[in-house]
């Protein structure tokens, strides 16, 4: 035996480390008990008569570790034992594997590509993106200074967001209690997650509501209980759900707009003014776009008398009751 | 105007993160026949002792080989003198791996999503080469990245003269409104461009505060580029992880804000702050530098944060809010009817 043996604590890494060399290094795959009795990390807590429950389960759990990390591990009948799950044989194809060889990036994308992970190093997909950019730097590609330093930044803050993006990964049901303004109790809803989108820096889930078959997008920060996970999976989406979710968005974003009226040299009108797609159509007067009449009128309320809505009513309405709210509240 | 806090949120899942590290370096290794450990360090962005100890393992790791029983020839080796005398590294026996590992699907969804946001920066006008790289990293992923997405986050052209600034080593100037509503021109060197979600910033030396400040793009209004030279670089002046910086003239207030709304003032609850909860509601405090910005967070938030304390500031968010509203009453306020809803 070479110098590993007998080490009493092998660490959690070199144990998973272990799995997945030797099952790149088989074409025939190996046995559960071929792995839990020979791989580094198992063998030294494998019983040939005894139970080894314990560990079979540990090997359940770093299967899952492993496939997390988009280790494509596999399972084959062996030869002779078609369906027959005692002698299933695991293997991590070299193919599937292994970044092909045509896929290499230029230094300038490797800056670009740095900067994408750098947008999440907040919050869920901060693990994820950290894992990507060591994948990246083992290609051995320098990266260029840029000419001006940037800290972008997405942020997720709902709850929602982790037990969603599981969901949507593994096409699983999901039920969640969704409270929109103005009713004053939370509706269960049931839907087939196909994308989640941040648009005008709020999180979106675009999902197939299970009891009229139609897509509907929910916000984010409107669900208000935990999102529980069903056991039904469904059919995968088209591709380019993302994408989708993203130009609805923007269509009923296009749809809404607003005329308001903005003082002169206040916040508003500079901020406001500022705004993707703001138009002046009078001195003082701005059209703007936006997607949720509430949403919008919290903003327009924070402007206090720097903002004025002129239309439409709803939202004249909407912004009314806010301040009038607001002004009751701190009587 | 209050403290932003920083620090992320999940704990790493090191052993994942450790085999990830571990199936990076190798076939960087391979492709350098003998590498310093600093260098190595510095390339992957990590401390020299943590490409040591990964080095330790890999240089005893393999497979069970024919034998099952981790033979010689079954473990990768290195120049065990060379990395203990030199500190470089020269493997000088491979086994399993030979090329770099795909992304997971998360992975390459997070770089992709990434770009979007990324893609309405000046730098990455040319929207071809994001597409190319966004169909690269899908197809070097192991299987369909998820669905995940984030809209080409909005920016004007007031990034792009930054930018040019910097480049032409020329300061910058601008007429800024601050949050009490003043405005003032101001001159600043560019240290760094930051986001939050649709949001973006500058922070820069300002010449007339001598001091590091943080302006936000939609405040900024005629930028142009002065004729006198940089004299802040990035390199010499620290920024503060936070962005915006609590100071000694900070002012407390106590609100009452729904569960809901929470996440909504977080940035702007000062570390350590104890909360308690009745009736549904969060008592907590905030930090803000003056009551008028406090005025438009308030008014921003209606019916679930409430100023509790100071009286004084519960007046100023009253006034803003009655201000407003009167201008909705006012005779001379235009008719609502008379357009059509849109």
């Amino acid at each position: 035996m070479a110098n590993v043996g007998g080490a009493s604590r092998i660490p959690a890494e070199e144990r998973l480390f272990s799995l997945v060399l030797a099952l790149l290094a088989t074409d025939a795959g190996l046995t559960k008990t071929d792995i839990l009795s020979t791989v580094q990390g198992y063998r030294q807590k494998f019983s040939r008569s005894g139970d080894n429950a314990n560990l079979e389960r540990q090997f359940e759990r770093d299967k899952d570790d492993i496939r997390d990390l988009g280790v494509p591990l596999e399972t084959i009948d062996s030869p002779g034992h078609a369906g027959d799950n005692h002698n299933l044989r695991y293997r991590i194809p070299r193919g599937a594997y292994e970044l092909p060889t045509d896929i290499r990036f230029s230094p300038e994308e490797t800056t670009l590509l740095n900067l994408a992970a750098m947008v999440w190093r907040e919050g869920s997909l901060s693990a994820e993106s950290r894992r990507a950019i060591l994948k990246l730097r083992s290609l051995g590609v320098t990266t260029t200074e840029p000419v001006l330093g940037y800290a972008p930044r997405v942020r997720v803050r709902e709850a929602a967001f982790d037990p969603l993006g599981t969901a949507l990964e593994r096409r699983q049901v999901v039920r969640f209690g969704y409270l929109k303004p103005g009713e004053s109790e939370a509706r269960v809803r049931t839907v087939e997650p196909r994308a989640l989108v941040q648009h005008q820096g709020r999180w979106h889930l675009f999902a197939t509501d299970q009891s009229t078959s139609t897509t509907k997008t929910f916000l984010l920060r409107r669900i208000v209980t935990q999102v529980s996970t069903l056991a039904t999976t469904f059919a995968p989406s088209a591709p380019g759900q993302a994408d989708l979710a993203l130009s609805e968005l923007e269509t009923v974003w296009n749809s809404n707009s607003a005329v308001v009226q903005v003082d002169e040299g206040t916040d508003a009108a500079t901020r406001l003014g500022k705004r993707r797609g703001a138009t002046v159509p009078g001195a003082g007067t701005l059209n703007l776009h936006y997607s949720d009449l509430n949403i919008f009128a919290d903003e327009l309320a924070g402007y206090g008398p720097e903002a004025l809505v002129i239309s439409p009513p709803e939202l004249r309405d909407a912004v009314r009751a806010r301040l009038e709210r607001t002004a009751a509240d701190h009587g | 105007m209050a403290k932003r806090s920083g620090a992320a949120q999940n704990p790493p899942r090191l052993a994942q993160d450790k085999l990830v590290f571990l199936l990076s370096l190798v076939p960087y290794l391979m492709d350098h026949d003998r590498v310093r450990v600093v260098d190595a360090a510095r390339h992957f962005g990590v401390p020299p002792e943590q490409i040591r100890e990964a080095v330790r393992l890999i240089g005893v790791s393999g497979i069970p080989g024919e034998t099952a029983t981790y033979q010689h020839g079954d473990l990768f080796d290195i120049a065990w003198d060379t990395f203990e005398e030199t500190d470089e590294i020269v493997l000088t026996n491979l086994v399993a791996i030979d090329e770099s590992p795909r992304f997971s699907a998360r992975e390459a969804a997070a770089l992709i999503a990434g770009l979007q946001y990324l893609s309405s920066l000046p730098e990455h006008a040319d929207r071809e080469a994001i597409a190319t790289l966004s169909s690269k990293l899908s197809r070097g992923a192991s299987s369909a990245p998820s669905p995940v997405g984030v809209e080409a986050s909005e920016t004007d052209s007031t990034l792009a003269l930054i930018r040019t600034s910097v480049e032409n080593g020329l300061r910058l100037e601008f007429d800024y409104l601050n949050s009490q509503g003043q405005r003032e021109r101001r001159e600043v060197d560019p240290l760094r461009v930051e986001s939050i979600d649709a949001d973006w910033y500058l922070r820069g030396w300002d010449h007339g505060r001598e001091a590091v400040r943080t302006f936000r793009l939609d405040r900024m209004s005629t930028p142009a580029i002065t004729v006198e030279p940089i004299t802040h670089d990035p390199r010499d002046v620290p920024l503060p992880d936070v962005l915006f910086e609590g100071s000694a003239d900070d002012l407390f207030v106590t609100l009452d804000v729904a569960a809901s709304a929470l996440p909504l003032i977080a940035d702007y609850v000062p570390e350590g702050t104890v909360s308690s909860e009745h009736d549904g509601l969060v008592r907590t405090t905030v930090r803000v530098s003056h009551y008028h910005g406090l005025k438009r967070l308030i008014a921003r938030l209606p019916g679930v944060a409430t100023v509790v304390e100071p009286a004084e500031a519960r007046a100023v968010v009253r006034e803003w809010a009655a201000a407003a509203a009167a201008r909705y009453l006012s005779p001379d306020a235009p008719d609502p009817t008379r357009r059509e809803a849109m």
